[in-house]
């Protein structure tokens, strides 16, 4: 989805929040929002990748000016609705990790180009690194695949892969000298890059 | 060696998570980072405000049932005794300010 | 009035009488001006995860555990007994002189909790997510890390459950120093890459 939530390379925002006078200690809320997730998501609420799409599905307004906590709660909300009078089924295995029938398609070292993707569903291919070429800086193992188990259309395991793009390939003649930015992709966000 | 008046474990630490504290609300760190200014000012001994610590928590603890518990609370309740015993905050003096900040006009806002 | 109402209120009794107490404080001369926040700002950037910090640590002072680290960050990290949510495969990306790492997520906040807790609030910014991958060089600077234009950059976006930690530079002038004192050094900002990791000397840890 082109969401709001989609920020890498957006500009606009100003300084980072860092040193802030105002103390961002943990509030003991976070963890309470933290177990109340982990339970929904057990329960089967949501997967953790239905959780993040529900998210990302919030109005831009709401999205930037609710804060972490309104935004998780806005989030649940919306679940809760669109699941109401529906079954509710737990997390059939925990984690992420799933072992995929075959080899790695890419090795490292290998060229690559990143599809140009515009799903309105869920995806974790970045905005700013679609369509662009890259080379496999490291070869992840395989996990659920997040875009089909947002819209539970199932697990569909794949490799994942750190794709390595210099900085000027991703933001043209004005990005800094000297950058690397490393996104993990999966294995159906790439194809070959041939020359 | 530096300065380590803070408990680390037992009934007396204050929260923490993975080493880092944990606050229940902006005030809370900010009565933590007074009591710490006060002490490295040397207004007074770190025993004596955790003796008081003490006290706080172990009157929580005879009357469970009368509070929620909240580790910051008694922090303050102790605050208070010590500053107050050390002629410095008389609860007087406390109770008047506190009134005078709340006649804010509604918006301001409470830390 | 509702259990929340009611905690709201009794919270915001306490903020009253807390910031009273600090106003009376600080005009009876108490309390130097600025020393909370200086205090606060020690608490939050200086005492951080234990957990990374044992890592960091005992991968500065054991040359083979730091080998076992960067070939498998997950099984070194549960060596020392973290593992959990957040943290089921781990990469840890070493500093050098020329090379220094950075993490973001710039879809989320996805963070390595295993080993650092939660994550601050800046990291979860829109601010950091979205520019940390366009102009790292500037935004480390304003955060207070000159990088000279020699040193290479590397952001590591986790946009899938890979989770990554940065592994700092080992401060000079720690020769000789066993872990537990190193523990102190390796902070939760130059775990995530937006520091160098803090030097002795730099003021007294709690």
């Amino acid at each position: 989805m082109d969401g709001i939530h989609d920020l890498g390379g957006m500009q606009g925002f100003g300084p980072v929040p860092w040193s802030a006078s105002e103390p961002s200690f943990h509030a003991s809320w976070e963890g309470r929002v933290f177990a109340l997730a982990s339970l929904a998501i057990a329960a089967g609420v949501a997967n953790p990748d239905a959780f993040r799409h529900a998210i990302e599905r919030l109005d831009p307004v709401t999205y930037l000016t609710a804060g972490y906590y309104g935004r998780w709660l806005a989030a649940t909300e919306l679940l809760m609705k669109e699941r109401a009078g529906k079954t509710l089924s737990p997390l059939a295995s925990p984690g992420t990790l799933r072992a995929v029938d075959g080899a790695p398609r890419f090795a490292l070292g290998d060229r690559v180009r990143t599809r140009r993707l515009h799903p309105s569903g869920h995806t974790r291919l970045p905005r700013y690194a679609r369509g662009l070429r890259g080379t496999i800086a490291l070869v992840h193992p395989s996990f659920v695949f997040p875009d089909t188990n947002a819209h539970e259309r199932g697990e569909n395991p794949e490799h994942v892969y750190a794709v390595r793009f210099a900085a000027r390939e991703l933001w043209g003649e004005g990005a800094e000298e000297g950058v690397q930015v490393y996104v993990d992709c999966f294995e159906g966000y790439l194809e070959p890059d041939v020359p | 060696m530096p300065d380590r008046p803070l408990d680390t474990t037992g009934p007396v630490a204050p929260p923490r998570r993975n080493g880092e504290l944990v606050f229940g609300a902006p005030w809370e760190s900010r009565l933590f980072g007074l009591t710490m200014a006060l002490h490295r000012a040397g207004v007074f001994r770190w025993d004596e405000f955790r003796e008081h610590l003490i006290a706080a928590i172990g009157e929580w603890e005879r009357e469970p049932g009368a509070s929620a518990w909240r580790y910051y609370e008694r922090w303050q309740v102790a605050l208070e005794r010590l500053l107050a015993a050390k002629k410095l905050c008389s609860p007087v003096d406390l109770d008047g300010r506190t009134r005078a900040l709340a006649a804010r006009p509604a918006g301001h806002d409470h830390r | 009035m509702s259990p929340h109402d009611h905690d709201h209120d009794h919270d915001a009794a306490f903020a009253l009488r807390t910031e009273a107490l600090e106003a009376l404080m600080t005009e009876r001369g108490l309390v130097p001006p600025g020393a909370i926040e200086a205090i606060v700002r020690h608490y939050e950037q200086d005492v951080g995860p234990l957990n990374g910090a044992r890592v960091v640590a005992r991968a500065w002072a054991d040359p083979a555990y730091r080998a076992r680290l960067l070939a498998d960050a997950t099984g070194a990290i549960a060596e020392l007994g973290f593992s959990g949510p957040q943290g089921e495969h781990m990469v840890a990306v070493e500093n050098g002189p020329r090379v220094h790492n950075v993490v973001v997520c710039t879809l989320c906040s996805c963070y390595p909790w295993p080993v650092l807790g939660l994550p601050p609030s800046w990291y979860k910014d829109p601010a950091y997510r979205s520019r940390i991958v366009r102009e790292p060089r500037r935004v480390l600077a304003e955060m207070g890390l000159a990088l000279p234009e020699d040193v290479e950059i590397r952001v590591w976006d986790s946009s899938a459950e890979i989770r990554y930690l940065v592994l700092p530079e080992r401060p000079a002038g720690t020769e000789g120093w066993d872990e537990a004192r190193l523990v102190p050094l390796a902070t939760r900002d130059a775990m995530i890459g937006v520091a160098r990791a803090a030097s002795p000397g730099d003021g007294d840890r709690a």
